[in-house]
């Protein structure tokens, strides 16, 4: 386990640094002169050659990487061009909704997926089965952003059962719960297909083991059979494969939160990108990959404990 | 495989019921059939198109398609938030869309058949052509999408480059997976001994006996680079107003989501019409030619 977690660690290395040279690409890209910049326009050359000292722009570029990989490293991101705030802050404050728009998606869309998934598994080649296919398959058709805008319209405008613009505070209390409730639903709805298209194919490889049959043969209850013998062991796959699919979801969490002007680090990326905000733009993408490491390595943990084979092979 | 009989096709495994190959086949082509429809729509947008694009008319801006009381002959789909046809848009804005994808999913899949063919054919090259698709892999094809905006700047061109270079790894993978069946078989050991070179076998003896499996995935593929595409330039890094493409319009649209829903609602439901065909296509081709990428 403890190998197979650290060469796992080691693949994100090699892209940790893609992202950092990233990064660093996109801060020199910014226009003009830093230096003079942080100087001010009355500055004397003399102080700006100091602040040039300062930062190291003096330096070869190599070295500005190292230093870059260094204030990285201590949180420090630069700062918004925009709006003069240190970048690090406002990644901030937008990691949390990002983190409860997530949340909220998997919530009901991970249980139902698999559900759906079992249900078609069980009933292979039945009606039934057709269609939950056909649902899976029109749900990885959907553009995130048309499920949004249909949500938006319906059941925000038209029928004004819940709020549809930004978000009103966290999840517990109700305002903030009514206003997750169609971003969360949104970015759901797309997650519940692959999720249950995964489980059946799961289930049904499971389904034909000799475990399975042995179950069956010593007289269990189908019920039996099904949760405690095909769905425990079909999960194991699933859950690498919902890791798989966490960039998925994170491409639907960037649309999500732009729709819904939700405050999240997506949103924050986009409108940064947009605005030609590089160092932002450049923080939101660092924390974005960061994240998306850090969930893929998780997965390789959870996946260690639910099936022990891994790693000793 | 045993007893096949004279009347039965040889080539289809038989895993499903009659009934049940019918109506996926059924599906299938009428998918197929859509599929062309769709290209062919694009392709002639020129002269389908019964209105300017980009013509913008403040008189008669948001009408209604013209099935509803406002609605007018000359605007068979209405018009958008400009006064400029939708239908003539739409046209126009497919013929974008499927550029795209195309251009993305030709670009990612050459390279990636390529790089996976050589992985199964040299194998000194395996390990480090696999570390490198497997680095990318984790780098999810949206963060590329922005990383590319950032660095380029927003337009189609940023989002063309991350849609290849997000499909390069996956097509690797199958490619290789496939090829290095292929290099078990006797005829390569055949070729070999009868002295070709290692083009010959490379070209004539491995791509042509992968290029299914590649083909069938890049068909499943292409349905996710043009939702992916669209996304992105939904979110306004891909193609730039006033260009016509899919995404494009429908971002536009929400400004008059209550007013005039269909300009946002009929881009989307030509992307999912596009991406709904292109999946049913590859999933049926997937069972009939290759099976085994069911688990890819």
């Amino acid at each position: 386990m403890g190998v197979h977690l650290l060469h796992r660690a080691a693949l994100s290395i090699p892209v940790l640094f893609g992202v950092l040279l990233l990064g660093f690409m996109l801060l020199q890209l910014v226009p003009g002169d830093v230096a003079q910049v942080i100087a001010g326009p009355q500055a004397t050359p003399e102080v700006i050659e100091q602040i040039r000292k300062d930062l190291g722009l003096d330096r070869s570029r190599v070295i500005q990487f190292f230093i870059y990989i260094s204030r990285v490293a201590q949180g420090d991101l630069g700062y918004s061009m925009i709006n003069n705030t240190p970048v690090i802050q406002e990644l901030g404050e937008a990691i949390g909704p990002t983190f409860e728009l997530m949340l909220g998606s998997l919530i009901f869309s991970v249980p139902i997926g698999i559900a759906l998934g079992t249900i078609a598994a069980v009933n292979r080649g039945r009606a039934l089965d057709r269609i939950i296919i056909a649902i899976a398959v029109f749900g990885v058709s959907m553009p995130v952003f048309f499920i949004g805008l249909m949500l938006i319209m319906y059941v925000g405008y038209h029928w004004e059962l819940l709020p549809f613009l930004g978000r009103a505070g966290p999840l517990w209390t109700l305002d903030g719960l009514a206003h997750a409730a169609l971003p969360s639903l949104t970015l759901g709805l797309i997650f519940i297909g692959p999720v249950a298209r995964m489980t059946r194919t799961a289930a049904l490889e499971v389904m034909n083991a000799d475990y399975v049959r042995t179950a069956r043969a010593k007289g269990l209850a189908e019920h039996t059979v099904i949760i405690r013998h095909v769905l425990r062991n079909a999960l194991i796959p699933v859950v690498t494969l919902i890791g798989l699919q966490a960039g998925y979801l994170l491409g639907g969490a960037v649309v999500t939160e732009t729709i819904f002007s939700w405050p999240g680090v997506g949103r924050l990326a986009v409108g940064a990108i947009l605005a030609r905000d590089l160092p932002l733009a450049q923080g939101s993408i660092l924390i974005l990959a960061v994240s998306f490491i850090v969930i893929n390595l998780f997965v390789d943990v959870l996946y260690g404990f639910l099936d022990p084979r891994v790693g000793k092979r | 495989m045993t007893a096949v009989t004279a009347n039965e096709p040889v080539v289809a495994p038989r895993r499903y019921g009659n009934l049940r190959r019918l109506f996926r086949d059924k599906l299938a082509i009428t998918a197929a059939v859509l599929l062309v429809l769709l290209i062919l729509a694009a392709l002639l947008a020129p002269w389908l198109a019964p209105n300017d694009p980009y013509l913008t008319n403040t008189r008669l801006r948001m009408l209604p398609p013209v099935w509803e009381t406002r609605g007018r002959w000359e605007f068979l789909m209405g018009t958008d938030g400009l006064g400029r046809c939708m239908l003539s848009r739409l046209l126009y804005g497919l013929r974008a869309t499927l550029m795209m994808g195309v251009v993305a999913t030709a670009i990612g899949g050459s390279i990636g058949l390529l790089l996976g063919l050589f992985a199964a054919f040299y194998r000194r090259l395996d390990g480090l052509i696999m570390h490198l698709s497997d680095i990318l892999l984790s780098f999810p094809a949206i963060l590329l999408g922005l990383s590319f905006a950032a660095v380029v700047g927003p337009g189609m061109t940023a989002v063309v480059i991350s849609l290849a270079v997000a499909t390069i790894p996956t097509v690797v993978r199958v490619t290789r997976a496939s090829a290095l069946v292929v290099m078990g078989q006797d005829f390569i050991e055949a070729g070999r001994s009868i002295g070709l070179d290692d083009r010959t076998l490379l070209v004539r003896y491995l791509a042509l006996n992968c290029i299914s499996s590649v083909f069938v995935y890049m068909t499943l593929r292409f349905g996710q680079v043009i939702l992916l595409g669209s996304a992105l330039s939904f979110l306004g890094l891909g193609a730039q107003p006033p260009v016509a493409e899919l995404g494009t319009m429908a971002s536009a649209g929400r400004n008059e989501l209550f007013l005039a829903p269909h300009i946002a609602v009929m881009p989307s439901l030509v992307i999912v019409l596009l991406v709904l065909c292109a999946n049913l296509l590859g999933d049926a081709l997937r069972d009939m030619l290759d099976p085994r990428l069911r688990h890819t």
